[in-house]
């Protein structure tokens, strides 16, 4: 499940009104997150969640569930 | 009956010769395709069997374009698949990263070797460094494409993008030779071709039908327009820019813009179409490029396999590293990314400033974008076909540079021709032209007409040709290798890529 706290980092980012994202949603279906934009997203999740990702983790990612998975087990730490 | 057959000379025709390569289009191609694709009929339910006949005609194939270099293309296959596993297999973070470190050195350091070593030896001539002699390298054909598909597998076993390394050698194999993409690419992805060898090679009704298509359009593209605008237009001008006017320099220019096109797409579709006959599926190389609203939009269009894999290996890695500065990271990213793009094509400052270019106007357009938006909104010119048609023409003439650049064989010559096209237009010139070149008049219109055909009616075309009996659709084949025949004014030109 994609919190509604990412949800809105991720609209709020991408100047989204409204777009649904799910488990299995890739960043290429999100109007707007391109190449550029991505890490704008990243960073913006960063400072929300005031976590550090590293390199390769944001790599590894296929979809938004799994960044999700990701932003959780930071958050565990 | 046969003391008329000279068995000596057909026994040459399958060893290697530097003067005779076996290139898509050629007669004896064509032949031994036939042949293979019988092989493959014959096994249709043997997957082995087909798999192994694709192997060694493709090692053939090299073999024949190559020579003894293709024991390079060996070693590169089984490092990349040993490592692929051992990298897979390393439990401790610290050693699956060295693993990873000393295939990338390998797999660049062969690269650079065999692509640089004389270029930088002449440089350090240049720079009064020392007095080297050249080596005598030879730069194996395709080593540029078959490189980075290797490393991909590699990479993506690392990222985990690959959830699994392959078991099959004879498969890593396959990815590694294959005949269609192992000269100029598409350069595929070991994540998408490998689980296609696993399943068997599939080849349906709607797969004959775009696979006829895409070799006559390749054909038609390849053998007729760029080598007929290559040899009896661009080539001249290119030679001695001084002795042409500036109009003509400028339509070379043009030209030239087109003949790459045709000449790396006209490949690209055959590559494409030739593997489909096969069963196998590659990776798309071109989407309409000159149609590119930016540059950036551009290299989304262009050289597919390639930007996208300096987009996902290089720019998002450095991408994230240079995250805190910003835009400015992102501009840093890019340009880094843009000058592999203009060292990947090769050792000449040619290649260097062009990577150099493109990547000047990528960061300058990241940098400059708000404020470019914030122009436009001012002069209500967002979303309007005024502003797309400008910034169509404004992209392709930015592109244009850089394929003078590209195209010059140094950047003495580059200069020259924007000096003529500068300063010696004779714009008059141009009417004298198009009655003294006339069919590279009409073949330079015809060129770009094809390129500028929305891809919705490629598809008509496409279901057309699949719903014909077999034999129309051979016949269709058979009339464009005539035409290609009629046309072609000399030997078959290799493909510009080949040199990368």
């Amino acid at each position: 499940m994609i919190s509604e706290r990412l949800k809105k980092i991720i609209l709020n980012e991408l100047n989204l009104d409204e777009f649904d994202i799910k488990d299995e949603t890739t960043a290429n279906q999100v109007p707007g997150w391109d190449s550029f934009n991505h890490i704008n997203v990243i960073l913006a999740i960063e400072k929300d969640y005031n976590i550090h990702f590293k390199g390769l983790e944001i790599l590894k990612v296929k979809n938004i569930g799994e960044l999700q998975r990701l932003i959780d087990s930071k958050l565990q730490n | 009956m046969f003391s008329s057959i000279d068995f000596n000379k057909f026994w040459q025709l399958f060893v290697y010769d530097p003067n005779d390569h076996l290139y898509f289009g050629s007669s004896f191609f064509l032949f031994l395709i036939f042949g293979l694709l019988i092989i493959y009929r014959l096994a249709a339910k043997k997957k082995n069997i087909k798999i192994y006949s694709l192997i060694f005609f493709s090692l053939f194939f090299y073999y024949k374009n190559s020579g003894y270099l293709f024991l390079l293309l060996f070693f590169s296959t089984f490092i990349n698949f040993y490592f692929g596993r051992f990298i897979y297999d390393a439990k401790k973070p610290g050693l699956k990263r060295f693993l990873f470190i000393l295939v990338i050195a390998i797999n660049l350091g062969l690269l650079v070797y065999f692509k640089y070593t004389n270029f930088f030896l002449q440089i350090l001539n240049e720079l009064h460094a020392g007095n080297f002699q050249p080596l005598d390298i030879l730069l194996p054909v395709g080593i540029s494409f078959y490189t980075f598909k290797a490393m991909s597998y590699v990479i993506d076993i690392y990222i985990g993008t690959i959830e699994k390394p392959t078991k099959s050698l004879r498969d890593f194999s396959l990815y590694m030779f294959f005949f269609a993409n192992i000269l100029a690419g598409p350069i595929d992805r070991a994540a998408a071709f490998l689980p296609q060898v696993q399943e068997g090679p599939k080849v349906s009704k709607e797969d004959i039908g775009r696979a006829i298509f895409l070799i006559m359009c390749g054909l038609f593209k390849k053998n007729v327009i760029a080598d007929y605008i290559g040899l009896n237009f661009v080539d001249r001008v290119f030679q001695v820019p001084l002795r042409f006017t500036g109009v003509e320099n400028l339509l070379a220019s043009y030209a030239y813009a087109l003949q790459i096109y045709c000449d790396f797409s006209g490949y690209t579709d055959m590559a494409l179409g030739i593997a489909l006959l096969f069963g196998y599926k590659l990776m798309d190389n071109f989407n309409i490029p000159f149609i590119a609203t930016s540059v950036a939009d551009y290299w989304r269009r262009w050289h597919i396999s390639l930007s996208t894999w300096l987009l996902d290996y290089l720019f998002k890695p450095l991408q994230m590293k240079f995250r805190s500065w910003r835009v400015w990271g992102s501009a840093a990213a890019i340009f880094l990314t843009f000058l592999g793009v203009g060292f990947w094509h090769g050792a000449n400052w040619t290649f260097i400033v062009f990577g150099l270019l493109q990547s000047t106007y990528l960061a300058v357009s990241i940098l400059t974008l708000k404020f470019r938006k914030a122009i436009y909104d001012k002069l209500h010119l967002t979303g309007t076909k005024f502003l797309k048609v400008f910034q169509i023409i404004i992209t392709f003439h930015l592109l244009l540079i850089g394929a003078v650049i590209f195209r010059a064989d140094s950047l003495k010559t580059a200069m020259n021709v924007f000096h003529q096209i500068f300063t010696y237009f004779h714009g008059v010139v141009f009417f004298q032209w198009v009655t003294g070149y006339t069919p590279v008049f009409v073949m330079i219109l015809i060129g770009y007409v094809m390129h500028f055909i929305p891809k919705s009616f490629d598809n008509r075309i496409q279901r057309t040709i699949t719903a014909m009996p077999v034999y129309v659709q051979a016949l269709l084949l058979a009339l464009m290798i005539i035409v290609v025949v009629q046309v072609e004014s000399a030997q078959l030109q290799p493909v510009i890529y080949f040199n990368f």
